[in-house]
């Protein structure tokens, strides 16, 4: 078990960079999932701590130890690949001994760690059979116990849900939770699905364009993004990002949309948007929940009108699109109360709204 | 007979190619069939007539007629009491088992460099391969050069004119193996290189990250995965090292003596110099059958693995 120290550490291959400056800390038996789009990053910030790539710049540490000259080997890193990387040629067994006999340990030590692995993820029944008919779900027990059985300093998990059918993938994801704190390890996880970030890992760093957008825990980066990109990419469904210009006229601060539709800014979010003089066009969020219906509930809250124009059923609840001239707003019909064409009137909650910067993204004013 | 013709124009035109389809791919392969029945069929039946006679081309009768001179199978006794012959035998295996594991583990350890990547990977490649495109017969000459006794080989080694290759009784059968290993070893290397560029590569990193050494991964990852290949690689070479004629005859044609005299030189000689040519067909139906034996069992050892 390990701490992870990644410090300003920058990929590239040639001209493109991949991973640019990136510094995240990872506390011993911390699970930390890289979250971001394909491509971001993410995969080879992974790789990297894996010394399956080497570092351009800045350096990696395990417990305060710079590893850029350790070779992969000798890192004592579990690694659990995307597509899994079972040895198809071999056995059950002989895939989950194999991490134990290349290290010379003994005969009788080694079936007795492999049979107790084997029980651990419940493959037992299949141990002496060829690890190439195992099923996805079972290829993905082995791939994990494979790893897990050398007893590695850190877990680095590459998508490892992506290949699993849903129902099968909700329940490994319990399951991985469950290891982790059997295991007490260290696990980076990385995948592009926010919604397994959000329920596995204690912190999240978000990656877009091999940039760190924020890294936090779960929560804290639900409520409270540091910018545009993490706004917009965590949280289902979307947060409502609105583009526009501010206008101030006579004292009040309006946020003119594209098509022609505006947003009278009231209160906290208007002072947000107030914070900083030098911006002139902005990005308005407020996630779906915060939105609602019937009578005014504080004094600042921001009332707009918009047509009701499709009624999506999600689960218990329905989604409301709503219609503001040519702006788009998404809300949850909690008393089923609306219907579609009608114009209804709505409120943003000025507490709940949030101004970002449109040209940098960067988020304006906030807690 | 217009309803017949009715009939057909009513089909579809898979359904015609259906009916007609084995009757016609008869007559596309007939000419195939044809060539067949006299390159192989013919040669070999007439091989076997011959090897029961005393026939030679100074008989002074047309071959056809060699039942006149007819022997109850005395060649074959003669082959197998024939020193000669068995030494010729001898010394083709000698070169197979020297030349074809040399090639392999040469071979193999070349593509397992060339796994990565490196700068130049593809020049060298290029390179490597060379001296396999080049005809064996040049490349007996090349190395006939190179091994003469005031020639390159002994000039870099330090080594006197006297200190002779190819006229000598045990180097002489040294320099042919060496050429012959630096001429097929580059088919080697490029059978083998696809076959573990076939290995799974997330496969040998998760081998690498479980921390198992170089060694042990290309044992116990990469070589169970490249079996077939292996074996195809080492068929491949054994049959062709077998049949090696080229370089041995430009080399030293045979010599010193027969201390190179191979089985496909050892014919060539028989055929051409000594003109014993229902002796040849003997020996050349034997090694057929022999050989023929040999691959049956061969392959059928393999499709039981």
């Amino acid at each position: 078990m390990s701490s992870i120290q990644i410090q300003n550490v920058t990929k590239r291959f040639g001209d493109f960079t991949a991973v640019d400056e990136i510094s995240i800390d990872i506390e011993e038996g911390e699970f930390v999932a890289l979250l971001g789009p394909s491509g971001c990053g993410k995969t080879t910030t992974m790789n990297m701590i894996a010394g399956l790539e080497d570092v351009s710049e800045g350096v990696i540490k395990f417990d305060g130890q710079d590893l850029s000259h350790v070779r992969m080997q000798d890192r004592n890193i579990g690694f659990v690949f995307q597509n899994y990387a079972i040895f198809t040629h071999l056995s059950v067994y002989k895939n989950l001994s194999y991490g134990l006999e290349v290290k010379k340990v003994e005969k009788p030590e080694i079936e007795r760690r492999v049979k107790a692995m084997a029980d651990r993820m419940s493959i037992s029944h299949r141990l002496h059979q060829p690890a190439a008919s195992l099923s996805v779900n079972e290829m993905q027990k082995l791939a994990i116990g494979r790893s897990a059985i050398v007893e590695p300093r850190i877990f680095l998990l590459d998508e490892p849900l992506s290949n699993l059918d849903a129902g099968f993938r909700a329940y490994m994801r319990a399951e991985l939770k469950v290891l982790q704190h059997e295991f007490g390890q260290t696990m980076i996880y990385v995948t592009h699905d926010q919604i397994e970030a959000m329920s596995l890992a204690d912190k999240i760093a978000i990656i877009d364009q091999g940039k760190l957008m924020q890294y936090g825990a779960p929560l804290d980066i639900y409520n409270d993004p540091q910018n545009r990109f993490v706004a917009n990419f965590v949280g289902s469904p979307r947060m409502n990002l609105v583009d526009g210009e501010l206008r101030e006229e006579q004292g009040a601060l309006r946020l003119m949309l594209h098509g022609g539709a505006e947003i009278p800014l009231a209160g906290q979010v208007k002072a947000d948007f107030t914070s900083d003089s030098k911006v002139h066009s902005g990005s308005f969020g407020i996630r779906p929940q915060d939105i609602y219906f019937g009578d005014k509930r504080a004094d600042h809250d921001i009332k707009m009108l918009g047509k009701v124009e499709v009624l999506e059923r999600v689960g218990p609840k329905r989604l409301a699109y709503l219609q503001v001239q040519e702006t788009m707003f998404l809300a949850f019909d909690e008393q089923a109360q609306l219907n579609v064409g009608d114009d209804v009137p709505f409120y943003l909650p000025s507490e709940a709204s949030m101004a970002f910067d449109l040209d940098s993204g960067r988020r304006l004013g906030g807690q | 007979m217009t309803e017949l013709a009715n009939n057909s124009k009513s089909m579809g035109y898979w359904q015609r190619v259906a009916r007609d389809g084995p009757r016609m791919g008869f007559w596309f392969i007939l000419p195939t069939l044809l060539l067949l029945v006299f390159i192989v069929v013919f040669p070999l039946l007439m091989q076997l007539y011959l090897s029961f006679t005393w026939w030679t081309p100074l008989e002074g009768i047309p071959w056809y007629q060699a039942w006149e001179v007819f022997n109850w199978g005395e060649n074959y006794w003669f082959m197998i009491t024939d020193p000669r012959f068995w030494g010729a035998l001898w010394r083709t295996v000698l070169i197979m088992i020297i030349a074809v594991p040399a090639q392999f583990f040469l071979g193999m350890a070349l593509a397992y460099l060339f796994i990565d990547q490196f700068p130049g990977r593809k020049i060298f490649y290029s390179i490597m391969l060379t001296p396999m495109m080049i005809v064996p017969a040049v490349v007996g000459l090349m190395f006939f050069l190179l091994f003469q006794g005031t020639g390159p080989v002994n000039d870099h080694l330090g080594l006197p004119a006297e200190f002779s290759w190819l006229t000598d009784v045990n180097r002489a059968m040294i320099s042919v193996i060496i050429a012959d290993i630096w001429q097929w070893t580059p088919l080697m290397f490029l059978i083998l290189l696809a076959g573990m560029l076939g290995v799974p590569s997330d496969q040998l990193l998760a081998a690498k990250l479980l921390g198992g050494s170089n060694l042990q991964n290309f044992i116990k990852i990469i070589m169970p995965r490249m079996k077939t290949v292996i074996i195809i690689a080492l068929v491949l070479r054994a049959v062709e090292c077998f049949k090696i004629f080229d370089l041995v005859f430009i080399m030293t044609k045979g010599g010193p003596g027969v201390q190179t005299e191979t089985i496909s030189v050892f014919l060539y000689k028989q055929t051409f110099g000594e003109l014993e040519w229902a002796y040849v067909a003997t020996i050349g139906l034997s090694i057929l059958i022999a050989l023929s034996i040999l691959a049956v069992k061969g392959l059928s050892y393999m499709a039981k693995k």
